[in-house]
């Protein structure tokens, strides 16, 4: 007796329509990104404008890049290191900072926070860190990635994200006490 | 609750405004982006003048190393040309003597 087997067929992907010229490929990359690549921004700078800016300048070198990537996985590493060195440049090369929290409720959250006043608090005491420290919480924290992860989009050794990573903490722990 | 597990809810990903893509789109029209179609045609042209070019100086020097080795046979065919005509001269050249002095001793 034979066994029919389906076979897996391999569509192709949104990454791979999009590096064959097709703009709705490129469309539909961009959507799966997007809120990673703004998110990034937005709780780097706490300035939706600027995130939003930010956001379409990556995706704009996205665009010019497509040919030098080869993977979907190369493309969401590709946009994590290109965002975070971005904000990184940008904050050193301005020395300013611009929290503009008054907007953070225009946008409504799918998942509304428990305590949304901390939830400002936070994100108002991240803006504030050094940095290197604040890429280093926000990739740690809203991307979920482990320092091993985090050492290679920053180009540091994993020892000093780890520490980044403890002083950060130790920072917020402590204006947080302060605050309260 | 933890500062880990807060940090994770204020810091969660949000969408942008809606319409993020079309923004991107037109931003990519109006700078005049060309499309990756096309650049693939241009890079491969590219790839392809790239190879002929390799093609051509690999070409030109099979050539010369094979003009140069052509030039060096000749020149050693030349010199062992004329070790033979100056062997064969000096061997005359005896012949010549040897008469000179066999003329010279009959004719005492």
């Amino acid at each position: 007796m034979t066994a029919i087997v389906p076979q897996a067929i391999e569509f192709p992907t949104a990454f791979t329509r999009a590096r064959a010229g097709d703009h709705d490929a490129f469309a539909e990359l961009i959507e799966q990104h997007e809120a990673m690549v703004y998110s990034l921004a937005w709780n780097f700078f706490g300035d939706r404008a600027r995130a939003e800016e930010i956001a379409q300048d990556v995706f704009l070198q996205l665009y010019r890049h497509l040919d030098d990537l080869d993977s979907e996985a190369h493309v969401l590493f590709w946009l994590r290191q290109v965002t975070t060195r971005r904000c990184i440049d940008q904050t050193r090369r301005s020395r300013f900072k611009v929290v503009s929290l008054d907007d953070a409720g225009d946008v409504p959250s799918k998942d509304h926070a428990a305590d949304p006043l901390l939830d400002r608090r936070l994100k108002a005491l991240v803006e504030q860190l050094p940095e290197v420290q604040r890429a280093v919480v926000t990739l740690r924290y809203q991307e979920d990635l482990d320092p091993s992860e985090i050492c290679r989009i920053v180009g540091m050794p994993v020892n000093t994200v780890k520490s980044h990573l403890h002083r950060a903490l130790q920072s917020l722990r402590r204006k947080l006490e302060n605050l309260r | 609750m933890s500062l880990e597990h807060d940090l994770k809810h204020a810091l969660r990903r949000e969408s942008p405004p809606t319409g993020f893509a079309s923004r991107v789109l037109r931003r990519i029209e109006r700078e005049g982006l060309p499309s990756h179609a096309g650049r693939g045609v241009r890079q491969g042209r590219r790839r392809w003048l790239r190879a002929a070019a390799a093609s051509l100086t690999l070409t030109a020097l099979l050539g010369g190393w094979a003009a140069h080795g052509i030039h060096e046979r000749r020149q050693a065919e030349g010199e062992r040309a004329r070790e033979q005509v100056l062997l064969a001269l000096r061997i005359a050249g005896e012949k010549v003597r040897y008469a000179q002095h066999e003329v010279r001793d009959i004719s005492r």
